[in-house]
C-alpha cells in the first residue's frame, strides 16, 4: 500500500457519502491511550471509528519544521496550529486558548494533532509506586486509587511491551514487576555516566526507563543518540501517538481527521447515542454508536463533557456530581544550574536519561511532597548562545563562553508531587475559540504541601553540585514552579461517585456506554511521568468495553 | 581430489579454531557447525529452502525468475523432503540437478556451481542433512512455469549445452589459499551465480566471470580485481570485514547480498573468507564500463544544499517538496546534514560509497525504499524503508539529490523505475532483458527440444 505522509484530509462530507457515520466503538482523540484502545477494539473484532479535531502530519513535515524552525527550544514550534482545533501556544505570542483564572498560572502544553501530544515527549515510561495508589491510607492525603498496584501490574506490562520500554529491573525494585522490560536501557551518555559516578555513595543514579528503543523493536530503529527526542525523534526510535494510529489503521480503525466533537448526545435511558462535530468549515455532522470512547486529553476531554450540556444534565455530561474537571494536577518543577568542574557535554545519546529515586516515598509524604529528581542530557548551545547575546557578550569572548557553557553546565530539576484538590479544576470560559466553542480555563495553586517538597529539595540540590565541584550555582526562584505537561486527575476514576466521574474500568457513572481514557484518569499524580500509567489504565479499561473471550456487541453495528 | 580436500581441511579446522571467537562476536549461542553442516552454511541451502521465520530447510520459499516463480523444495530428512535419498540421489541432485524421481531441477538450485563442490563435501552435508537437520512434513507447492519450461525435460538439452560436471580441479601454479578460494566462489559458495552476468539461455557467462550480475532488480556487482568497477582497490581485510559484517566504508551489503552475509558468510572461517578474498582479487577485470572516469568508490564529497530550504515555507503537496528537503527530514538525521555519516563509521557516509558511485541506482532506490534489514542480534534494522512513507516522485526526488550531490552524476533515478522497483515489476539495469531474451532463447529451445530429446536421454542413461 502506498501512503503519502503529508497532503490534505479527504474531505470529510465526500467521505460520509460512502461510508455511513456509525461504529461499535467511537473514539474520540487519536492520542496515544485512544489510539491504543481503538487498536486493540478493532483486532477484538469491534469497528471502530476514531475522530480527531486535527490533522494528519507525518514525522518528516515535523522533523523539517523543526530544522527550520526559529525557535529550536521551543518545542512546540514544529507543530501544526489548527484554528478549528486550537491548542495552547505561548510563543512567540500566547493566544490564551488555555485561560488562567489564576492564583498559579497552569501553562499546559498539548497537541492537538493525529497521534496528539506524544509526538513530542521525552517517553519517560516510569511506574508509579504501589504506594502512590494508596496516598490516604498509607500517609492520609490525597485519595487511594480504586485498585492497588498488583492489579495494575499486568497492564503495566503490556503497556511496555505494546510501546517498547527500554530499562533495566534491577534498577528499579521501587515499582516490582513480574517480568523483565521488553529491552534493555539505551545505552548511557557519558554526562549521565560521570554524574552517576561522581554522585554514587551519596545519590543512586538510575536510568529512566523509557519508550526508546535500545535495538529493532516494532519494525522500528534503535536510538541513534539525535538528542531531538523534544521536540521530534527524527527515525521512530521513540514511541508516538502517530505509531499508535497506525497501527489502529492497521488493525481496521477508521480514522476521521479534522473532526472537531462539540457535544455528547444522550437518550433518556441516559445512554450516549451520537457525537456531535465541525469540520474546519463549520459544517455540523452526527456519528452514531453502541459505545463512546473520549480520549481527548485531560484538559480538552472534561472540556467536550462540560459542554455537553442537556435538560438532564444541565451541568454536562458525566457531570451530575460536579466532578468533571476537578483536581487538576501536574508535577512543577524547581531546578538548580551550574557549571561542574569537569567537562561533560550535555546533549550527547537522549535528553533525558536518568535520575535519583530515593526521595519518591517516605513518611514525609504526610506533610510534604515527595518528588524525583531528574538529570537533564539537553544540549546547552541553545540556551547558553541566547543568554549570551542578552547579555551582550560577542566575539572570542562569546565562543570561549559558549564552549565552556556546553562542556560543564549541567541541570537537575525536581518532580514535585501535587496533591488532587477541588478547587483546581478546568471551567469552561466565556470566550469562544474559532468554531465558536468556550475555551477551557484552568484554576489552580501550587500549595504549601507541594512547596514544602521543593524547599526539601534545596539541601540536596546544593549536596550534588557540590559532588560535582559545581560553581556558578543557579537556583529557581522560590515561587518560579516549571509545568511538566503532565494534565492528570480531571476526569478521576473512584469507587464513590461523589467524588470521581469514572468507576475503576473508565465508565462514566452516569453513563454506562461513555468510557474516558487518558491522564485525567489518574486520581493521583505521583513523581512520574503519566503516560505509561495512562496507558495501562486504558488497557485494563478495554477489558471492560470489549472482553477477549465474549461473543460482544462487535458486528451488530458493523457495516 | 585429494589434492583439494585435504588442504580444505586443514584450513577447515585452522578456520574453526577462529570460528569460535567469530561466534561470540555476532552472539551466536550455536556450538562449532561440524563439517556437513558447515559445508551446508557454505552453499548458503538456507537462503532458498528456510522462509523467514520457518522451519530450517522446509523450502516454500518463492524465488523470482524471468522464466516465472520457481519454489523452493523441501530439503528435511522426511516424507515430504529428502528422507528417502540415498546419498547418490543427493549427489544427483545437487551436483546435476537431477531429482530422485529422475525430474530435472531448474538451475535456480545452482547445481552448475555446485557440480564443483568435492565427493567429500557432499557426503559431509548429506550425512548432516540425514541424521541433524530436523524433519518437516511441509509440502511447499510445486514449481508451475509456463510452457515451454514446464517441460522439465527441456532443461536436459539446456545441461547437455550448458552444465560442466567436473569437480573442481586445482591449479598447482597457486598457492593453496588461492585454491581454496577459488574452490569456494566457484563452487559452493556459487558467487556467480548472482555475480556473472548470463548469456542468451540464461548461462553464466563464462567470458565474464563476476563481473556483475543480477537477482531480481538488485545489481549485484563486478567484483572482479578491477580496480575502478570491482574490488581490486580493496585490501583483504576489507574484503574479509565485509563478508564478516555485511559493511565497509565503501559499501554496505543490502537485500540478498545482506541475506548471504547473514546466512552464510558471517558464519565462514576467517582462513576461508581470506581465501576467498585472494582468489577474487587475481579474478581478470572484464571492462564492461568503457571509460570509467573514476572508481565507483570515489564520487561525490561532503555537501549539502540546505542553506537554500532554510527559512522557506515546506510545500503543502507532498510532490513539491525539493531533494534537499527530503534530504533535511528523512536522510540528515542519521547520515548527517553533509552526508558524512557518523565519526565512527556506524553510519556510513553518502559519498565515496558504491551505493551512489555505480552508473546504475537500482540499488539505492530499491535500499530508500525497503531499508537495509539484517539478521543479527539487536540492530536488525540497518536503515528503515521508506516505502510507507515517500511517494514514487519523493523517492525519484530524493534519489536523484543524492546522486548528483554525493554519487556519480550520470547515475539517474527515473519515476518509471521507481514505480517498477515498488511493485516489484522492474528488472536489473544493465543486463539483457532476460525476459525478452529468454522468450527468443525459449523459442528456440523448443524447437530443438524434439530433436534433441534422444540426445538427452542417451546422456541421463550414461549418467
Amino acid at each position: 500500500m502506498v501512503v503519502t505522509a503529508v497532503g490534505p484530509e479527504s474531505p470529510i462530507r465526500a467521505r460520509q457519502m460512502s461510508e455511513p457515520l456509525s461504529a461499535d466503538f467511537v473514539v474520540v482523540g487519536s492520542g496515544i491511550c485512544g489510539a491504543l484502545a481503538a487498536m486493540l477494539l478493532a483486532q477484538r473484532g469491534a469497528s471502530v471509528i476514531m475522530l480527531e479535531a486535527g490533522p494528519r502530519v507525518g514525522r518528516a513535515q515535523l522533523l523539517a519544521n523543526f530544522r527550520n524552525s526559529p525557535r529550536r527550544s521551543d518545542w512546540m514550534s514544529p507543530y501544526p496550529f489548527s484554528p478549528w482545533a486550537p491548542h495552547p501556544v505561548y510563543l512567540p505570542e500566547a493566544n490564551e486558548h488555555l485561560l488562567q483564572a489564576g492564583p498559579y498560572p497552569y501553562p499546559a502544553e498539548y497537541i492537538r494533532m493525529v497521534g496528539g501530544t506524544t509526538w513530542h515527549w521525552a517517553a519517560l515510561a516510569w511506574r508509579y509506586l504501589p504506594s502512590d495508589l494508596e496516598m490516604f491510607s498509607r500517609y492520609g492525603v490525597g485519595v487511594d486509587w480504586p485498585f492497588d498496584y498488583a492489579q495494575l501490574e499486568p497492564y503495566y506490562q503490556w503497556a511496555e511491551e505494546l510501546i517498547g520500554v527500554a530499562g533495566a529491573e534491577e534498577e528499579h525494585p521501587e515499582s516490582p514487576r513480574q517480568k523483565p522490560y521488553p529491552m534493555q536501557p539505551v545505552a548511557e551518555p557519558w554526562a549521565m555516566r560521570r554524574i552517576r559516578e561522581r554522585l554514587d555513595g551519596t545519590y543512586r543514579v538510575a536510568n529512566n526507563p523509557v519508550a526508546r528503543n535500545s535495538r529493532t523493536f516494532g519494525h522500528r530503529p534503535a536510538c541513534c543518540g539525535s538528542n531531538n527526542c523534544q521536540p521530534i525523534c527524527p527515525v521512530d526510535a521513540q514511541y508516538h501517538g502517530g505509531i499508535s494510529v497506525a497501527a489502529a489503521e492497521a488493525a481496521g480503525v477508521r480514522l476521521i481527521a479534522n473532526a472537531v466533537v462539540y457535544h455528547l448526545e444522550h437518550d433518556d435511558q441516559d445512554r450516549i447515542v451520537a457525537a456531535h462535530f465541525h469540520d474546519p468549515e463549520r459544517n455540523s455532522y452526527r456519528i452514531t454508536g453502541n459505545t463512546f470512547v473520549v480520549a481527548a486529553n485531560g484538559i480538552e476531554t472534561p472540556r467536550l463533557l462540560l459542554m455537553s450540556t442537556s435538560e438532564r444534565f444541565p451541568n454536562g455530561i458525566a457531570n451530575s456530581a460536579d466532578t468533571v474537571g476537578r483536581y487538576l494536577m501536574d508535577h512543577p518543577s524547581t531546578s538548580l544550574t551550574f557549571d561542574a568542574d569537569e567537562d561533560l557535554w550535555l546533549g550527547r545519546g537522549p535528553q533525558s536519561p536518568s535520575s535519583i529515586s530515593a526521595l519518591r516515598d517516605g513518611a514525609f509524604r504526610a506533610e510534604r511532597s515527595a518528588y524525583r529528581l531528574d538529570f537533564t542530557n539537553i544540549s546547552r548551545v541553545d540556551s547558553t548562545t541566547r543568554r549570551l547575546l542578552q547579555e551582550g557578550v560577542y566575539g572570542a569572548e562569546f565562543e570561549r563562553r559558549l564552549r565552556h557553557s556546553a562542556a560543564r553546565e549541567m541541570s537537575v530539576k525536581t518532580v514535585l508531587e501535587v496533591l488532587p484538590r477541588p478547587e483546581n479544576r478546568i471551567t469552561l470560559s466565556g470566550k469562544k475559540d474559532a468554531l465558536g466553542l468556550p475555551r477551557p480555563q484552568a484554576h489552580y495553586a501550587i500549595d504549601d504541601y507541594t512547596r514544602g517538597g521543593a524547599l526539601d529539595a534545596k539541601q540536596h540540590f546544593t549536596r550534588i553540585a557540590q559532588l560535582m565541584g559545581g560553581s556558578n550555582l543557579r537556583f529557581t526562584a522560590d515561587d518560579d514552579f516549571a509545568n511538566n505537561q503532565h494534565i492528570c486527575g480531571t476526569v478521576r476514576i473512584g469507587d464513590d461517585p461523589a467524588t470521581s466521574v469514572c468507576d475503576s474500568w473508565g465508565r462514566t457513572h452516569d453513563h454506562d456506554n461513555l468510557f474516558l481514557v487518558g491522564t485525567g484518569l489518574l486520581p493521583t499524580a505521583g513523581t512520574c511521568n503519566s503516560t505509561l500509567t495512562a496507558i495501562a489504565v486504558a488497557l485494563r479499561s478495554v477489558d471492560a468495553m470489549l472482553p477477549v473471550a465474549a461473543p460482544s456487541a462487535a458486528g451488530q453495528g458493523r457495516s | 581430489m585429494s589434492r583439494v580436500t585435504i588442504p580444505a581441511r586443514n584450513a577447515l579446522l585452522a578456520g574453526l579454531l577462529l570460528l569460535a571467537g567469530h561466534c561470540d562476536l555476532v552472539a551466536q549461542p550455536q556450538e562449532q557447525p561440524g563439517r556437513g553442516e558447515y559445508v551446508a552454511i557454505l552453499g548458503d541451502c538456507m537462503a532458498c529452502h528456510t522462509t523467514p521465520g520457518g522451519q530450517p530447510f522446509a523450502g516454500g520459499v518463492l524465488l523470482p525468475t524471468p522464466l516465472g516463480d520457481i519454489i523452493s523444495t523441501n530439503i528435511t530428512p522426511s516424507v515430504a523432503g529428502i528422507g528417502a535419498y540415498t546419498l547418490e540421489q543427493f549427489d544427483a541432485a545437487v551436483r546435476r540437478g537431477i531429482r530422485a524421481d529422475g525430474k530435472y531441477l531448474y538451475p535456480a538450485m545452482p547445481y552448475t556451481a555446485y557440480a564443483q563442490v568435492t565427493d567429500d563435501d557432499i557426503a559431509a552435508m548429506y550425512d548432516w542433512f540425514m541424521t541433524e537437520v530436523e524433519p518437516s512434513d511441509c509440502h511447499p507447492p510445486p514449481t508451475e512455469l509456463p510452457f515451454p519450461f514446464s517441460i522439465r525435460l527441456s532443461m536436459a538439452v539446456w545441461n547437455a549445452l550448458f552444465l560442466d560436471d567436473q569437480v573442481f580441479a586445482s591449479d598447482p601454479d597457486q598457492s593453496e589459499q588461492w585454491n581454496r578460494g577459488a574452490y569456494l566462489v566457484k563452487g559452493l559458495a556459487h558467487c556467480g551465480t548472482c555475480h556473472t552476468p548470463r548469456t542468451l539461455l540464461m548461462r553464466e557467462d563464462p567470458s565474464r566471470h563476476l563481473a556483475g550480475g543480477a537477482v531480481g532488480p538488485w545489481e549485484a556487482p563486478d567484483i572482479t580485481s578491477d580496480p575502478q568497477t570491482g574490488i581490486g582497490d580493496w585490501s583483504i581485510e576489507e574484503l574479509v570485514q565485509y563478508m564478516q559484517t555485511g559493511s565497509s566504508n565503501r559499501s554496505q551489503a543490502a537485500g540478498p547480498m545482506a541475506e548471504a552475509v547473514d546466512h552464510s558468510l558471517r558464519h565462514v572461517t576467517e582462513a576461508d573468507l581470506q581465501a576467498i578474498a585472494v582468489y577474487l582479487q587475481t579474478v581478470p577485470a572484464v571492462s564492461t564500463l568503457s571509460q570509467v572516469e573514476r572508481a565507483v568508490h570515489e564520487w561525490g564529497q561532503a555537501d549539502n544544499e540546505l542553506a537554500a530550504v532554510r527559512g522557506e515555507d515546506l510545500p503543502d503537496e507532498a510532490d513539491g517538496w525539493s531533494g534537499a528537503q527530503l534530504f533535511d527530514a528523512y536522510c540528515a538525521a542519521c547520515h548527517q546534514a553533509s552526508g558524512q555519516g557518523t565519526a565512527d563509521g556506524a553510519i556510513p557516509a553518502l559519498y565515496h560509497n558504491t551505493a551512489t558511485g555505480r552508473p546504475h541506482s537500482n540499488n539505492l532506490a530499491l535500499v530508500i525504499l525497503q531499508g537495509i534489514h539484517r539478521v543479527s542480534e539487536g540492530h536488525d534494522i540497518r536503515m528503515p524503508g521508506f516505502a510507507h512513507e515517500l511517494n514514487n516522485l519523493q523517492v525519484t526526488t530524493l534519489g536523484n539529490h543524492v546522486l548528483s550531490l554525493y554519487g556519480n552524476p550520470d547515475a539517474q533515478v527515473t519515476l518509471e523505475q521507481v514505480q517498477g522497483l515498488r511493485y516489484g515489476s522492474a528488472q536489473a539495469q544493465g543486463q539483457p532483458d532476460l525476459m525478452r531474451l529468454f522468450r527468443i532463447g525459449g523459442a528456440m529451445l523448443f524447437v530443438g527440444v524434439l530433436l534433441a530429446v534422444r540426445l538427452s536421454l542417451r546422456k541421463i542413461i550414461r549418467t
